[in-house]
């Protein structure tokens, strides 16, 4: 007993005295689900180059407990936003990266959402993509060879899954955050009547000259969530993240919307299940279905942490050695933002290369250009109208509404 | 030297203030500087547009309580909800909880057993509570659905905004009647047994013994769990937050949640403040006029 105590001890004490050689950096991340590949790069780091790398992983209170930190002077070195609308949110506190080495090494297009007046706020740490997602082999054992691309053709595939007993979607309503996602790509080719810049879009919007009220592609939208809702199983509105893996997992369900991160969750369930991406509906225009594809994840450096200089060294490590470039395809098996970067080992990201390749339509995560806050807000506000609280004029009101207050607090 | 000889000589009034002191100044200073500081500072915020991250918060003098008063649908819909859900929950937890301590504290086989498990559920944590019941809801009843055909099961009880309200209220009464059973319980037992005997001895019925004597007697248990029910209700929080986040849309959202969502998920830090100092004046006002009226009206054995 007292021989193993001395040992622990002695152990400890050893760990602590290499811990001290390097510099420790401690780092602030979101998505626990990726606590296996964050440790493994942890470990790695460390074994290359002696630093220590101090990471936290947190989940639903990420936000609050992010501010509390910046608000109380317990800086994290590195910390984890979205691009666009975050770009303000944390503008008092992050490192401008522009001209650092690492940040030539990224794809331009990658680079779009964290770019502020040509300034670069952030580095693009993964590029995913949304759309539907549909069970392959439902599909097939249904006698679905030609996949849909407009409403009156996904109503038709409803229709016909429904007919053998197959509930076509898995809606994941209850989720706040997947109702915006689902909701918006069907508005996505709005960007045409804006010059293609999303940017205009939303300018007006904040500055109260565009209101959702006035936009007839709105009813692309309310015409997608009733369509979904309708073929959406018995309670629609009790559909979570982990119901829509799950039902399209099984095969119970044919078709969820979401993103490649759900790929592994899928997986966990069902290893061996054969899934691939639809086009997004938009009303009955089949050559403007598209996938939404962007750089929304972003690693910040905080300009007033104990260790920048530490922290870019990191960075330019994650982009440079070999360990770093094979970690996102490799481990996190999602798509890099670095320029020639291989391929991940995943059916949904190796499917939106392949969409991308073939020059179909996709999108830039637009909503992301809202002003901070709005995604929630309105979520809920989509929320009421898929459980019939409130119908379309009045959720048109109040999106409008909403978004008007949470505008005006963030000019 | 000096100082030793004071303290030998110091009068017992002193001893006795410094006695106060040292008990009461540790939970003081833990109050203070983690409830009524916040607190102070947050009364602060609200007269502000803080965002909750910005260095340099914009003072905007009274312009959020106009806003809150005269312009927030949001915030009326949950003050709103907020009322009927502390009504419904205050006259059910109490009704319930005296019922089942009045039950309980008679001789009925296994009553310590079921004592412990009417209140389990008050000492887990609330946002488990939650999520066991949102699973419950959802997939249990499926199982159960399948099982033997009952509509009930088949009814969305947390995705209609019609049933959400009774759920809600619901799985908060189950969490919350064990505390109030065991309050009344206690004061149960301090019904002196004598007065019981007498009652008896004049022909008072079970009925009349209860309204007549038990009730009047443990008034001030009454007291203190209308207290706790009514705050506690005007306040809740963490139920709704994990069993159903205020959804569908806003349907089940409390005052509480509404603040959280406005300061933590629509960046309106100086809003949410503002949204949080009409809560207080909300649950002083009620639970003051309630204090004032019940105490006046409770009796000495």
């Amino acid at each position: 007993m007292k021989k193993a105590f001395v040992l622990v001890s002695a152990l400890l004490l050893t760990l602590s005295a290499i811990a001290a050689q390097g510099t420790t950096l401690k780092l602030l991340f979101y998505s626990p689900e990726l606590s296996d590949q964050y440790n493994d790069m942890a470990r790695e780091y460390k074994a290359e180059t002696g630093n220590t790398l101090d990471i936290t992983v947190l989940q639903a209170d990420y936000v609050t407990v992010l501010r509390a930190r910046l608000n109380s002077g317990d800086i994290p070195d590195v910390f984890m936003s979205s691009a666009y609308a975050d770009n303000q949110t944390y503008k008092d506190y992050v490192l401008d990266l522009t001209g650092q080495d690492f940040i030539k090494q990224m794809e331009p297009t990658a680079l779009m959402g964290v770019t502020v007046k040509g300034r670069v706020t952030g580095y693009p740490f993964l590029v995913q993509s949304h759309s539907f997602i549909y069970n392959k082999k439902v599909f097939a054992d249904a006698g679905i060879t030609v996949l849909p691309r407009t409403l009156k053709e996904y109503e038709a595939v409803c229709e016909k899954l429904q007919a053998r007993g197959i509930q076509p979607f898995a809606t994941g309503f209850k989720e706040w955050w997947v109702l915006p996602q689902t909701a918006w790509q069907a508005l996505a080719p709005i960007k045409d009547r804006f010059g293609g810049d999303y940017q205009n879009f939303v300018d007006r919007l904040n500055s109260g000259k565009l209101t959702f009220k006035s936009l007839p592609e709105m009813k692309n939208v309310f015409d997608l969530l009733d369509l979904i809702k309708k073929y959406g199983g018995p309670k629609p509105m009790e559909s979570d993240f982990t119901d829509q893996c799950a039902m399209l997992a099984t095969g119970q369900a044919a078709m969820i919307h979401q993103g490649n991160w759900a790929e592994d969750t899928i997986r966990k369930i069902n290893p061996d299940v054969d899934l691939g991406y639809l086009l997004g509906p938009v009303g009955d225009s089949a050559s403007k279905a598209g996938i939404m594809f962007d750089s929304n994840q972003t690693i910040r450096v905080a300009k007033d942490g104990k260790h920048v200089k530490a922290a870019l060294a990191w960075l330019h490590w994650l982009t440079f050695s070999d360990y770093g470039k094979k970690w996102v395809p490799g481990m996190i098996k999602q798509l890099s933002p670095i320029k020639g970067a291989e391929a991940p080992q995943a059916q949904l990201a190796q499917a939106t290369v392949k969409l991308l390749a073939e020059k179909t339509p996709n999108y830039s995560w637009f909503y992301q250009r809202f002003p901070t806050g709005t995604e929630q807000a309105l979520g809920l506000i989509l929320q009421g109208y898929c459980a019939g609280i409130t119908d379309r004029q009045q959720t048109l009101d109040k999106l409008d509404a909403e978004y008007a207050k949470i505008a005006a607090g963030t000019k | 030297m000096k100082a030793k000889e004071d303290r030998r000589h110091r009068s017992p009034r002193v001893r006795r203030a410094l006695e106060f002191l040292g008990f009461t100044m540790p939970a003081f200073l833990a109050v203070l500087a983690f409830v009524e500081l916040p607190f102070l500072m947050s009364f602060g915020y609200s007269f502000t547009n803080w965002n909750g991250l910005d260095k340099v918060p914009q003072f905007v003098g009274l312009a959020n309580y106009k806003a809150l008063l005269l312009s927030d649908p949001d915030f009326l819909a949950a003050f709103g909800f907020t009322l009927l859900f502390t009504v419904i929950m205050v006259a059910a937890t109490n009704a319930v909880a005296l019922f089942l301590a009045v039950v309980l504290d008679g001789d009925v086989r296994g009553k310590n057993a079921l004592r412990a498990a009417f209140f389990v559920p008050n000492i887990i944590s609330l946002i488990v509570i939650g999520y066991v019941w949102r699973f419950i809801f959802s997939k249990g009843f499926d199982s159960l659905y399948a099982a033997t055909h009952l509509a009930v099961f088949r009814l969305s009880w947390l995705g209609d905004p019609r049933l959400s309200f009774a759920s809600v209220v619901f799985v908060s009464v189950w969490q919350a009647i064990g505390f109030y059973m065991v309050v009344y319980i206690a004061g149960l037992q301090t019904v002196p047994r004598d007065l019981m005997e007498a009652a008896v001895i004049d022909g008072a019925g079970r009925g009349a013994r209860f309204f007549r004597i038990t009730l009047p007697m443990i008034l001030p248990s009454i007291t203190i769990c209308l207290f706790y029910s009514i705050s506690n209700s005007l306040k809740t929080f963490d139920v709704i937050f994990s069993l159903t986040f205020g959804g569908p849309g806003s349907s089940t959202s409390s005052i509480a949640l509404d603040i959280y969502k406005t300061a933590f998920g629509e960046n309106r830090f100086g809003y949410g403040a503002a949204k949080s100092v009409a809560l207080f004046v909300l649950i002083l006002v009620v639970t003051v006029a309630q204090l004032s009226i019940l105490k006046r009206r409770e009796v000495e054995a």
